[in-house]
C-alpha cells in the first residue's frame, strides 16, 4: 500500500471536517477523492501530507507513519495545490527549478528533470514568462509541473483542473494519465464526477468528511438500483400516460418537466425496447430519445439524497 | 541553499523600488545632517553682547568717570535727557535696560566710608541688569579696598590701581578636549541611520514575507524535505545579506561625503554601533514580516515602529528635549541605544577601556534586541506553522 488512512478524525470546534476517515491507496493507481465542495477533500490531503494536525487516526505512507519531519517519505511525494502557488517573482523555468530544488540538490539532474517538466505540461514557449504574464490554463500548467518535476512515486493533485478551459483541461487530464503510465500513484481530488470517470482507476466518493463508498466506477455504479436512464422529447405527454408508464417493467420512475420526459429504470433487460413500444402503442409525437447509464452523480444521489454539485 | 536563493531572486526583482528608497533616505539622511550640524555650530558660537543703559552723572570726579569706563566695556551708553517720562519711556520701549544714577556726594561719602546707595532703575526679570551690577559691585569693592588700605589715597591714584587691576586676567585650563576632528556630520547620519535603515530593512523584508508566507506556497515548501530549522535558517541568512547590503551603501556613501573624518577612531565605532543595529534591524524586519499579514499591514507597523521609535530615542528630537516618562518609553526600543551608543561615540576623546565599555555596553543591549527579535519570529513561525 502506497497509503493507509485509519480513522482519521478532524474537527474545527464544533464542525467535523472528517469524521472517522479509512482508505488506502495502491501502488500505480489513480485513485480519485470524489466529493462536493466542502466533504473534506483538502482537509483530507492536508492532514495525510501533515500540513494540519488532526484529533485521531493514523496516516501511513510507504507503510512509514507520517509525520511533519518524516522527510524520507516527503522526498517521494509531489504536491499539486488548489490554487495555484508560484512565485510571481519567478519566471516559469526559476519557479520549477525552485521547487524541484527542494527534492533534487545535483544541479546537472535538477536541469534535466525542470527540461523534462516544462517539456511535460507543453511550456516550452514560455519559459522565461513571468506567472502573471500566463493565462489560466498555462498557470495550471506550471502549477502541476512545479508538483511532478522531481519525478516522484506518489502524486496528490488536489482540484488541479478548477476554472480552467476545456482544452487545458483535457491536456492536463491526459498528462495525469501519462505520469501514472510512468509508475506515478496518483491521488486526484475533484467535484468533477467526469473528469473523476474518466482517469481513476478506483474512486472514493465523500461527503461530510465520510467515505460513502469506494470501489472502480463499476463497482460503484453497482452499487445503486437505477440501471438506466431513458430520456424522451415529447410536448404530448398526460398524466395518465405517466401513470401508465410506472408500470411497465423496471420502471423506477418517471418524471415529465419543460417537455422532457426522464425514465429511470432498474437493471433489467429490454427497457429501452419497451419505452419505446409503449411511445408507438399511444401514438406519442416525439423528438429525440436517448438512454443513458448512471453516473457517479446518480450513485451520489442515491447514496446521499442530493446532487455532487448542489 | 534554495530558500536562500530564492530571497535574493526576490529581492533582486525588488531592486529597483528598493533602491529608490535607499537614495531618498540617503539624500534626506544627508541633508537632515548638514542642517542640523550647522545649528550644532551656531549654537556652540558665544559673542558679547553690551547692554544699553542710561548713565546720570550728578557729579564730575576721577572715581566716577573711572566706573563709566569700566562700565563702558559691558554696556553701551545711550545719551538720554534726566526726564522721568523719557527715562520711563526709553525703558518700556527696550531701549535700555538700565537707568544707573550717581547722586551728588556720592564720591566723597564712598571715599569717606560712609553709606550711600547708587540709584538704579531696571527692567523686571532683566537678567542683562545682572551684569551690570556684577561690574558695578566690582569696580566699588575694589575701590573699598584701596582705600581701606592706602589711607590718603588720591582719587587719580584709585582709579589707575583700579584700572590696572580690573584689566588683569587669569588663564585657566580646563582638562577637557574637543574632539580632532568635527564628527558632528557623522553623529547626526549615523543617528539618522536609524530611521533610514530600519525602514528599507523592514520594507525590503516585507516584499520577501509576503511572496515567502503566501498561504499555498508555504504548503507546498511544507510538503517538501526541506526541514524548517533548514528554511528558517536558510530566510534569516538573506535577510541578513540584505540587510548587511544595505549597510553597507549606507556607510560608504557617508564615508564618501565626510571624507576628512573617515579615519578616525570615532568614525570605526560609528561603523561597528550601526552594523550591529542592521543586525538588530534585520531581526525587526523578520520580527515584523513574521507576525504581519499583508502589505497595508507590515506598512502600518512600519511607520508606527520605526517613526514611532526614532521619535522617542533622540533621532529626530535630541534626547534632551524629551520627557523623562518618554526616555523610559525609549528605553524599551534598541534605537535608543543606538543613538545613546552613537552620541557617546560623538564625544570620545580617549579610547581607554574606561571610556569605551559604556559605548560597548549600549551596542551589546542593541545586539541582544536583534537576538530576542530573531528567537521570538522562529517561536511565532513554529506556532503558525499548522494554522
Amino acid at each position: 500500500m502506497v497509503i493507509k488512512v485509519k480513522n482519521l478524525v478532524k474537527r474545527y470546534s464544533e464542525l467535523i471536517a472528517l469524521d472517522h476517515l479509512s482508505f488506502s491507496v495502491r501502488k500505480g493507481e489513480i485513485f480519485g477523492l470524489l466529493g462536493p465542495n466542502g466533504s473534506g477533500k483538502t482537509t483530507a490531503i492536508n492532514c495525510i501530507l501533515s500540513l494540519l494536525k488532526y484529533d485521531k487516526g493514523e496516516i501511513e505512507i510507504f507503510d512509514k507513519p507520517m509525520t511533519p519531519e518524516a522527510y524520507d517519505i516527503k522526498r517521494n511525494i509531489g504536491i499539486v495545490m488548489q490554487n495555484v502557488a508560484v512565485y510571481n517573482e519567478l519566471s516559469v523555468y526559476e519557479n520549477i527549478d525552485y521547487f524541484c530544488g527542494l527534492y533534487v540538490k545535483d544541479k546537472n539532474l535538477r536541469k534535466k528533470l525542470v527540461d523534462e517538466a516544462i517539456e511535460f505540461v507543453d511550456l516550452n514557449d514560455y519559459r522565461k514568462f513571468y506567472p502573471n504574464k500566463l493565462s489560466g490554463g498555462l498557470l495550471r500548467r506550471l502549477n502541476i509541473a512545479c508538483g511532478i518535476a522531481h519525478k516522484p512515486e506518489l502524486i496528490i493533485l488536489d482540484e488541479p483542473t478548477v476554472a480552467v478551459d476545456p482544452q487545458s483541461r483535457n491536456k492536463i487530464l491526459e498528462g495525469i494519465k501519462e505520469l501514472n503510465k510512468k509508475g506515478a500513484t496518483i491521488i486526484y481530488t475533484s467535484h468533477y464526477m467526469e473528469e473523476v470517470e474518466q482517469i481513476c482507476s478506483r474512486i472514493m466518493i465523500i461527503d461530510k468528511g465520510r467515505a460513502i463508498a469506494t470501489g472502480t466506477k463499476e463497482e460503484l455504479k453497482a452499487m445503486i438500483t437505477l440501471g438506466e436512464k431513458i430520456t424522451v422529447e415529447s410536448y404530448d405527454i398526460s398524466e395518465e400516460h405517466l401513470i401508465r408508464l410506472k408500470n411497465l417493467p423496471n420502471i423506477v420512475s418517471v418524471e415529465y418537466k419543460e417537455q422532457l420526459l426522464e425514465i429511470k429504470s432498474s437493471k433489467g433487460k429490454n427497457n429501452l425496447e419497451n419505452v419505446l413500444e409503449f411511445i408507438k402503442r399511444e401514438n406519442i409525437q416525439f423528438g429525440k430519445i436517448y438512454s443513458e447509464l448512471p453516473t457517479l452523480n446518480d450513485v451520489f444521489l442515491e447514496i446521499t439524497g442530493k446532487e455532487l454539485r448542489d | 541553499m534554495p530558500v536562500y536563493k530564492l530571497c535574493m531572486k526576490i529581492t533582486k526583482k525588488n531592486i529597483p523600488h528598493l533602491l529608490i528608497y535607499i537614495i531618498v533616505f540617503l539624500i534626506v539622511s544627508s541633508i537632515m545632517a548638514v542642517t542640523a550640524q550647522k545649528s550644532h555650530k551656531e549654537q556652540e558660537t558665544f559673542s558679547r553682547v553690551k547692554t544699553n543703559i542710561a548713565f546720570i552723572n550728578e557729579e564730575e570726579s576721577p572715581l566716577i568717570e573711572g566706573l563709566k569706563d569700566e562700565l563702558g566695556k559691558a554696556a553701551n551708553f545711550v545719551e538720554l535727557p534726566d526726564e522721568t517720562e523719557t527715562l520711563q519711556d526709553a525703558l518700556f520701549f527696550r531701549r535700555i535696560v538700565y537707568i544707573l544714577r550717581i547722586p551728588e556726594g556720592f564720591t566723597q561719602r564712598f571715599i569717606n566710608g560712609d553709606y550711600m546707595p547708587l540709584e538704579k532703575t531696571t527692567i523686571p526679570d532683566s537678567y542683562s541688569s545682572a551684569y551690570i551690577d556684577l561690574a558695578i559691585n566690582k569696580y566699588l569693592n575694589t575701590a573699598r579696598l584701596y582705600i581701606q588700605q592706602m589711607g590718603g589715597i588720591t582719587q587719580e591714584e584709585l582709579v589707575s590701581y583700579l584700572k590696572e587691576n580690573l584689566s588683569k586676567e587669569t588663564n585657566v585650563e580646563i582638562p577637557y578636549s574637543e574632539p580632532e576632528a568635527d564628527l558632528n556630520y557623522s553623529n547626526y547620519f549615523f543617528n539618522y541611520l536609524a530611521y533610514s535603515l530600519l525602514s528599507i530593512l523592514i520594507l525590503g523584508m516585507s516584499a520577501l514575507m509576503i511572496s515567502y508566507n503566501d498561504r499555498d506556497l508555504k504548503r507546498r515548501v511544507g510538503c517538501s524535505p526541506l526541514s524548517d530549522t533548514a528554511a528558517n535558517l536558510q530566510f534569516i541568512l538573506a535577510n541578513l545579506t540584505f540587510a548587511m547590503v544595505s549597510w553597507l551603501i549606507m556607510v560608504v556613501f557617508c564615508l564618501i561625503i565626510d571624507a576628512k573624518n573617515s579615519l578616525t577612531l570615532n568614525t570605526f565605532y560609528f561603523i561597528i554601533s550601526s552594523f550591529i543595529f542592521a543586525f538588530c534591524g534585520s531581526g525587526m524586519g523578520f520580527f515584523i514580516g513574521s507576525v504581519a499579514k499583508g502589505n497595508e499591514t507590515i506598512s502600518a507597523i512600519t511607520n508606527v515602529v520605526v517613526l514611532g521609535s526614532c521619535f522617542l530615542s533622540g533621532v529626530f528630537v535630541p534626547v534632551e528635549f524629551l520627557g523623562s516618562t518618554a526616555l523610559k518609553i525609549a528605553s524599551f526600543t534598541p534605537s535608543y541605544w543606538y543613538v545613546k551608543a552613537n552620541n557617546r561615540i560623538a564625544q570620545l576623546t580617549h579610547f581607554d577601556a574606561a571610556y569605551i565599555k559604556p559605548v560597548l555596553s549600549d551596542m551589546a543591549i542593541v545586539f541582544c534586541f536583534g537576538i530576542a527579535f530573531f528567537a521570538l519570529s522562529l517561536v511565532i513561525r513554529k506556532n503558525r506553522r499548522y494554522s
